[in-house]
């Protein structure tokens, strides 16, 4: 197939994900967990039905990955103070109660399966290592809020 | 006197870091084994890595649990990063030995370049990683930024001299 024709179909498989999914998801962290739940966890190619109606499902795939690349990157490079923010949306944004999202995720730590494929082993430590601290801080904040307005 | 305990302070310093680095970068391609083709990582995460604004913040909320976790946390990344660092070099200086011992010409002010920066490159990682177990990272960002630096470019010189460095049917060898 001609590349040429290749990369526009890509660019726009990716606009149409950008425009039409991600942008409904508020949030980076939000939008990464969702691009990591379209991806398979045997073959870790990335699947969206509506994407693969309207693209070659090559093409589909190619453009969710890019997008969850370049997200994750984002968020891994991200301060950690706008990450805690980051964090506490999504948790808000969970029907769970928050302590329980946040004893969850810091347990069982399910952010790990978010990491794009072959991603560079520092950037991955960085990020999920973020991520704890993100979480550790959340509960501190919970935790100190409990214990009322006397606790320092 | 004052002299010579300087001079075997520094020498036994020397090959501590160089002890060092051989141990780290023995441990990187472990635990790299998989991840052999991995290139380098970008500069904005290394930078973060070092960063001190996200030990502001930590420093900010008066939390020792979470000043004690944030230290520990970052000393873990960091310490990744220059094993990764550390292995990349070595194997990056490998693949250049071999094709160097197949070419007819060699350049030798390129390839003492080369070495220089190399040696240099694993004394400040060797150095890095005692500094980082030591005092943690947040003080070494610029040190950071040269190892960074030093690897982008001997990475690159290696694959500027990469096509012409094999024999390759009799090629006159590298510039």
């Amino acid at each position: 197939m001609d590349p040429t024709y290749n990369t526009a179909t890509l660019e726009q498989a990716y606009d149409d994900l950008v425009r039409h999914s991600l942008a409904k998801i508020s949030g980076d962290l939000a939008r990464l967990i969702y691009l990591a739940s379209t991806r398979d966890y045997n073959t870790g190619n990335y699947h969206h039905d509506g994407l693969a109606g309207q693209f070659p499902a090559e093409i589909a795939c190619q453009a969710l990955e890019m997008a969850h690349r370049q997200i994750f990157g984002r968020i891994a490079a991200c301060p950690l103070e706008r990450l805690v923010v980051e964090v506490e949306a999504y948790v808000n944004s969970s029907p769970q109660s928050r302590a329980e999202v946040l004893e969850v995720w810091q347990k069982l730590e399910p952010y790990r399966v978010a990491l794009p494929l072959n991603v560079n082993i520092a950037v991955a430590q960085l990020f999920i290592s973020n991520i704890k601290l993100a979480l550790a801080v959340l509960r501190h904040r919970r935790e100190r809020k409990a214990a009322g307005p006397s606790a320092s | 006197m004052i002299g010579f305990a300087s001079l075997m302070a520094g020498v036994v310093l020397l090959l501590l870091l160089v002890a060092l680095a051989a141990r780290d970068s023995r441990e990187a391609r472990i635990a790299q084994d998989d991840n052999a083709g991995a290139e380098m990582c970008p500069p904005e995460f290394v930078g973060q890595v070092f960063s001190r604004q996200d030990w502001e913040f930590i420093r900010g909320l008066r939390v020792p649990e979470l000043a004690a976790l944030f230290q520990q946390e970052r000393k873990r990344v960091a310490l990744v990063w220059v094993r990764q660092t550390s292995a990349m070099i070595q194997r990056v200086m490998r693949e250049h030995a071999a094709a160097a011992r197949q070419s007819r010409g060699v350049n030798f002010p390129t390839e003492l370049k080369i070495w220089r920066q190399f040696l240099s490159l694993v004394l400040i990682c060797g150095t890095l990683s005692l500094a980082i177990q030591i005092a943690g990272p947040r003080w070494l960002a610029s040190l950071a930024r040269v190892a960074q630096r030093l690897s982008e470019q001997m990475t690159n010189v290696q694959s500027a001299l990469r096509p012409a460095s094999p024999v390759s049917a009799g090629a006159t060898g590298s510039e």
